[in-house]
């Protein structure tokens, strides 16, 4: 009779029978994973794109012009849509399933939901693409989308979300580990959010500044309630999962989950501050942006301490390495988002470089990075085939890790630069524009970095698929092509 | 704006709302804030015990992958 490994008597599972079991549920997530991965590499590749020609034509604002689909009103949301939902969504729905199926230690079941779901997704992000480029899109950040698009978009989010209930229900009995309350909160909060805000902006539009409260409400929701629990979900895994080393103070991840569930959707109003509002909209906004700082300081201090005594890790795990990048970032961007919302700080960077800087930290520093952390550790355990390179990830790591940094720096110094200058009634508009050309131009370089750290992944991630050379027994580690062994760890 | 949105819009404020208090009151009653450095402990097993870093390779899953159901654990 065959049983499942919890069934069994715990003195008669043997470290085999855990791997093998392990072995099995990593085995039964390879194909909705490697879809939305497929899928996240694609539009990450189409969005960087869209990305390079917005940022050259902030040097060149005449480039390719003579064609309406390519000007900046359109290439712009065109570049935000695919980074957003085809790159960071589809790899974060990825990691999420393979997560929740090793959470829930069972094999994924249902996994047609997922595929049909896989579908929807990459045909809304097309039609949503095609349609802003051709003049369909809505002038609403974050819900460009057209309706037919954001249609299938929603459906594929609520397919997910019902499998995530379904492999909820059926996990083996026990605790249930700090990720999988992130992940059950972005599955099903999601959904709700996006239908909620698509019905009040784009199907049934509610009049007035309303308008405005309900997009933030929204587009900031969308970065804390469904963005960073995917990424913490992913940290507060692999982090302790690649050092065998358990989190060092559990308690405080559940404080730090529970209190970003409890302020984050508050948030949202601190991009109106000095709007047309009532007062006390924005006031209990920026308080609730301030208390953000219990969620993040738990989690700083968390990741941080679980690391300490083995950052030499860094030097030789891929995985590592990125997602403690993404987390460091974490604690930067969310940091420094409080501050933001300061009104007497907020005056500066309102409508500047530095809000974009930030948006930057946020989706890619933090997040994106530990994406990529996370398919280093996911997709060789899923496919059976290791990454062909450690070079190749070398370069990655770098190109992306100097280009993201030197874009961070170079808007958050353009944008103040520009803050000022706008707030200073002796400048010209025209003439505050001119403080922000040579740092536009220098985020043009680091965009091309950027994207050349995207070339070399989607070669290395196209290699590993295709399973090109020799099958290898070791992992891709750095260092390991010179010899090198891994220092012992300290626990 | 039409009242069968509104009251869309309502049930799930109190549908999505009640839920996650419902989840937090779970978790209490059925101990999930008890015994939280066990709880720490969950994600690793014999095979990957605390101690072992893992971004290595299961170099026998490589050898021959496993086919979904293909293990069977007697009890």
């Amino acid at each position: 009779m065959s049983a499942t490994l919890t069934e069994a008597h715990p003195s008669t599972v043997t470290p085999e029978m855990e791997k093998a079991h392990r072995a099995l549920i990593d085995e039964s997530t390879r194909l909705p994973v490697v879809l939305f991965y497929a899928s996240a590499v694609f539009w990450l590749l189409v969005g960087t794109v869209f990305a390079l020609l917005a940022s050259f034509k902030m040097n060149a604002p005449t480039l390719l012009d003579q064609w309406g689909w390519m000007t900046f009103g359109r290439v712009r949301p065109a570049h935000l849509n695919a980074v957003a939902y085809g790159w960071a969504a589809s790899a974060g729905i990825g990691t999420g399933l393979w997560l929740m199926a090793r959470l829930c230690r069972t094999p994924l079941r249902h996994s047609k939901l997922l595929i049909g779901a896989a579908i929807f997704w990459n045909i809304g992000l097309l039609l949503g693409t095609l349609g802003i480029l051709s003049g369909d899109g809505r002038s609403i950040e974050w819900l460009e989308f057209p309706n037919y698009a954001s249609f299938m978009l929603f459906v594929a989010f609520g397919l997910i979300a019902v499998w995530a209930i379904i492999m909820f229900r059926f996990r083996e009995p026990g605790h249930v580990y700090v990720s999988q309350w992130y992940l059950l909160a972005a599955f099903l909060w999601f959904p709700w959010l996006y239908s909620t805000a698509n019905l009040l902006l784009n199907f049934e539009p509610i009049q007035g500044g309303a308008q405005g409260a309900v997009n933030w409400w929204y587009g900031h929701n969308a970065l804390g309630l469904w963005f960073t629990p995917l990424g913490l979900a992913t940290a507060y895994y692999l982090i302790p999962k690649v050092l065998g080393r358990p989190i060092h103070s559990y308690y405080l991840s559940i404080l730090g989950f529970w209190s970003l569930a409890l302020f984050y959707s508050w948030n949202g109003m601190h991009h109106l501050i000095g709007g047309p509002f009532p007062a006390w909209l924005i006031s209990a906004s920026v308080v609730a942006s301030v208390m953000m700082f219990i969620p993040v300081i738990t989690t700083a201090i968390n990741h941080h301490m679980t690391v300490r005594g083995n950052f030499h890790a860094l030097k030789w795990s891929p995985t590592l390495r990125f997602t403690v990048f993404g987390a460091m970032c974490y604690t930067l961007a969310s940091v420094q988002g409080s501050f933001m919302a300061i009104p007497s700080l907020n005056i500066i960077t309102h409508f500047t470089h530095y809000t974009v800087g930030h948006a930057h930290l946020g989706l890619y520093a933090f997040f994106t990075m530990i994406m990529f952390g996370a398919m280093y550790y996911i997709l060789p355990r899923v496919v059976g085939w290791e990454w062909p390179s450690a070079r190749l990830i070398r370069w990655h790591f770098w190109l992306v890790a100097i280009g993201i940094g030197m874009m961070v720096v170079v808007l958050t110094i353009g944008g103040i630069l520009q803050g000022l200058a706008l707030l200073d009634p002796n400048i010209t508009f025209m003439a505050t524009l001119d403080y922000t050309k040579p740092w536009l131009f220098l985020r043009s370089v680091s965009g091309v970095l950027l994207t050349a750290g995207h070339i070399v992944f989607a070669v290395s991630f196209t290699l590993l698929l295709l399973k090109v050379g020799s099958l290898r027994t070791a992992p891709t580690l750095f260092g390991s092509d010179q010899g090198r062994q891994p220092e012992p760890l300290n626990v | 704006m039409n009242t069968i949105v509104y009251i869309l819009l309502a049930a799930g404020l109190i549908f999505f709302g009640g839920t996650t208090l419902a989840a937090f009151y779970w978790a209490a009653k059925t101990g999930q804030f008890r015994n939280l450095e066990d709880g720490s402990k969950t994600i690793f097993d014999e095979d990957e015990p605390v101690g072992t870093a893992t971004d290595a390779f299961a170099d026998k899953q490589a050898d021959r992958p496993l086919r979904r159901g293909a293990v069977s654990i007697r009890s």
